[in-house]
């Protein structure tokens, strides 16, 4: 099977054999706008899946226990909590309805039995947590067993309630609220290596919380313009070092990244390195601006390299070197003679996150036409993979896809024409340590994993 | 054309050096969205002043379209995200610069001189750049859009040029030969979008020549602000206006000027237009 399925060369790097697992979400081809995936996050485990969807609902999946039984298969992910994020809610003084859509869920590390998750909207940041119950107390003197009191002259004997188990309940509750701290919308959080501390920006804006403190926080990066006229730039993405707790990122939509050291100073707006790539002159174009502004990034494992994703293309970064990039990849080159189309459907302002896997040998971004792309640093090998439901058979391995971009079209290639820019995978994620792969597809979730072992 | 284009009447206005690529890059758009049109062949039937009309067309259709655009962000959920209208105003500044550009090389085009009329193409690329530098008449009362019945002077040399400029490029030549008979049908759209409202800028332009108080032609933006981005259409109005009002005066020398100021005029419309747009939101 693995021979028919990869043919001559593996399908994907690092000779990974990537096979459909899962696939979660209604099949209606009517997609309700609420249940649109806009962000997809393993934890740092990997036992944990959050995904939030634009009606504000985050949905957990756990990884069940590996089946003795069958220990070639492994572990399933199913659905552990569900709760409602956030609401719609409305900003009276600026007459603006604020969006419920979930923009960006990032795990806190473990501490104890409860999982906590940071999930922000627009203009809101909510620390959740979640915990499970399997036990409950029984025989209460001074209720019944309903929740009514008794009345205290029938009680005639005292008992000592005892813990009996229950059905797993697992509960969600906010735990802190971190609100109205930013004027423009939030489009990152990043949690800090020191795990006290996070960072969440917006569109001109970075601000530091401390978890446990909602009433406060430090800006430290403010890149508003005296004057609103001469605004060039805003921030699209920031992240935390994974190691370096002084250090952060973030990238603008010119297509540069600054990293910011926070010992420096107190305001971080003069950057300590700054990271930009010449531009190309030979393909410089009408949309060349607009395609260049970054719309994620996202450091390393290791914390010595980070990506960061444009338009048409994701870049690996040196920290070390900031006068161009170590490594382009490109995503869909071909889609760069359609950039007026693109224009005009919006689709060139869609915003694509990228991810590394966990041992920052391969990177994944997603494409259109429920395509996503893998590329393999080692072996500089890419593949183009598709999540669709007529590959959703178990353990059914992913065929590469071609795209044509001209000229004949070969048997099994897709001409450019042909792809469906409705059909656009932004967010995917990467297990920290195993190679499992969830991919967001409009309103399902796939989940493909590796076959090798 | 860089070289030109930079001189042009305030260095703000033209300041990005859109060369012959940028027109052949929107000389290339295709015309709606669903049709890719992917051309092998050269055409050696288009003059060059023809692309540079399909240019201006282009042009303002998508600064039409992205205005558009720019209405549309306000109605949707959430407000009007930041990003988002300082990406639309990019691509509108620079459909506004291509615009200019196209426009200005289009009168040059028009102006009828002999030594054009050679069909020696080792001619062209010099009077590439005398023919911007020459003495552009100040046709500036000419009315958007560009007439029809304009006569195809020299289509050799233009046609050779256009060949020259366009052989490195090879799909994109013959899809602006399918294009231009497929813009005339356009063509009585796009005219109807200008000279109705030319009639009524007009007599505004004579009160912004005469004043230098732009803003207070226009009618005052809305009071409502668009909720965190403190007032788009004012930022919009004051960039336009400011440039509107600093154009003709702005220009360095007086041959640029002279070449500036007809540039400038008969787009004038058009940026108010614009401008109207922004500022009725």
């Amino acid at each position: 099977m693995a021979g028919a399925g990869g043919g001559g060369c593996p399908a994907g790097g690092n000779d990974f054999q990537w096979c459909f697992s899962q696939v979660k979400g209604a099949v209606d081809e009517d997609v309700a706008e609420a249940d649109i995936i806009s962000t997809v996050e393993f934890n740092y485990s990997g036992d944990l899946l959050a995904t939030g969807d634009k009606g504000g609902r985050v949905v957990i999946f756990q990884r069940e226990q590996e089946n003795k039984s069958r220990p070639h298969s492994r572990g399933e992910y199913n659905v552990y909590s569900t709760f409602q994020s956030h609401e719609p809610e409305f900003d009276y003084l600026k007459s603006l309805e604020i969006e419920e859509k979930i923009n960006k869920i990032r795990w806190l590390p473990q501490q104890n039995a409860a999982h906590f998750l940071l999930s922000t909207n627009d203009k809101t940041i909510k620390l959740w947590k979640i915990s499970e119950r399997d036990k409950r107390a029984e025989g209460y003197n001074l209720k019944d067993e309903d929740g009514r009191l008794r009345d205290p002259f029938r009680i005639t004997a005292l008992r000592v309630p005892i813990l009996k188990p229950m059905d797993l309940m697992v509960e969600a509750s906010p735990r802190r609220i971190f609100a109205n701290a930013h004027t423009y919308h939030i489009n990152s959080i990043s949690v800090n290596s020191d795990h006290e501390t996070y960072l969440s920006a917006d569109d001109l804006r970075i601000n530091l919380w401390h978890l446990e403190i909602t009433d406060r926080s430090f800006n430290i990066v403010d890149i508003k313009p005296a004057n609103m006229e001469e605004l060039t730039e805003v921030i699209t993405a920031a992240e935390f070092h994974p190691h370096q707790c002084n250090v952060f990122v973030y990238s603008s939509s010119k297509g540069t990244i600054r990293l910011c050291d926070m010992r420096s100073s107190a305001l971080c707006d003069r950057h300590s390195k700054f990271f930009e790539e010449p531009e190309d002159p030979s393909s410089r174009s009408f949309f060349s601006e607009i395609i260049s502004s970054i719309s994620d990034v996202k450091f390393s494992h290791s914390g010595r390299y980070m990506m960061t994703r444009d338009y048409l293309s994701v870049k690996v970064w040196d920290l070390n070197m900031e006068n161009r990039p170590v490594e382009t990849h490109q995503v869909h080159e071909y889609l760069r003679s359609k950039l007026c189309s693109l224009y005009e459907n919006d689709c060139i302002f869609d915003k694509f996150e990228c991810c590394w896997n966990g041992s920052d040998s391969a990177i994944m971004t997603g494409s259109y036409n429920n395509f996503f792309r893998m590329f393999d640093r080692n072996a500089r090998r890419d593949v183009t993979l598709e999540a669709s439901r007529e590959n959703s058979k178990p353990r059914a391995s992913l065929k590469p896809r071609k795209v044509c971009t001209g000229g004949k079209r070969k048997k099994d290639e897709i001409s450019v024409d042909s792809l469906d820019f409705n059909k656009k995978i932004l967010h995917t994620a990467w297990h920290p340590m195993e190679n499992i792969i969830a991919v967001a597809a409009t309103n399902n979730l796939y989940i493909f994993q590796d076959k090798i072992n | 054309m860089s070289s030109w284009v930079q001189k042009g009447s305030s260095g703000r206005l033209l300041g990005r050096a859109y060369d012959l690529t940028a027109l052949r890059e929107l000389a290339r758009l295709p015309q709606s969205t669903n049709r890719y049109l992917f051309r092998a062949a050269q055409s050696p039937c288009i003059p060059y002043r023809r692309v540079a009309m399909e240019v201006q067309k282009e042009a303002q259709r998508i600064m039409t379209l992205s205005v558009w655009k720019m209405y549309h962000s306000r109605m949707q959920r959430g407000g009007l995200r930041l990003h988002r209208s300082l990406q639309l105003s990019l691509i509108m500044r620079s459909a506004r610069e291509l615009y200019l550009s196209a426009k200005v090389e289009a009168l040059d085009l028009e102006a009828p001189s002999p030594p054009a009329r050679c069909p020696d193409p080792r001619l062209h690329p010099p009077r590439e750049v005398e023919v911007p530098a020459a003495c552009v008449p100040p046709d500036g009362e000419q009315p958007l859009p560009e007439p029809m019945d304009t006569q195809e002077e020299e289509e050799a040399p233009p046609r050779a040029a256009e060949t020259e400029t366009l052989v490195r490029c090879s799909p994109r030549p013959a899809r602006v030969c399918r294009k231009r008979r497929s813009s005339s049908l356009s063509d009585g759209v796009d005219a109807g979008l200008v000279p109705s409202k030319k009639a009524r800028l007009e007599e505004q332009e004579e009160a912004k020549d005469s004043s230098s108080e732009v803003p207070d032609c226009l009618p005052p933006p809305p009071a409502q602000a668009e909720g965190a981005f403190p007032n788009l259409a004012r930022v919009l109005q004051r960039s336009f206006s400011g440039l509107l009002s600093r154009g003709p005066a702005a220009s360095p020398t007086a041959p640029p000027a002279r070449d500036a100021k007809p540039a400038c005029r008969p787009a004038d419309p058009m940026l108010s237009v614009l401008v109207r747009a922004v500022v009725a939101f």
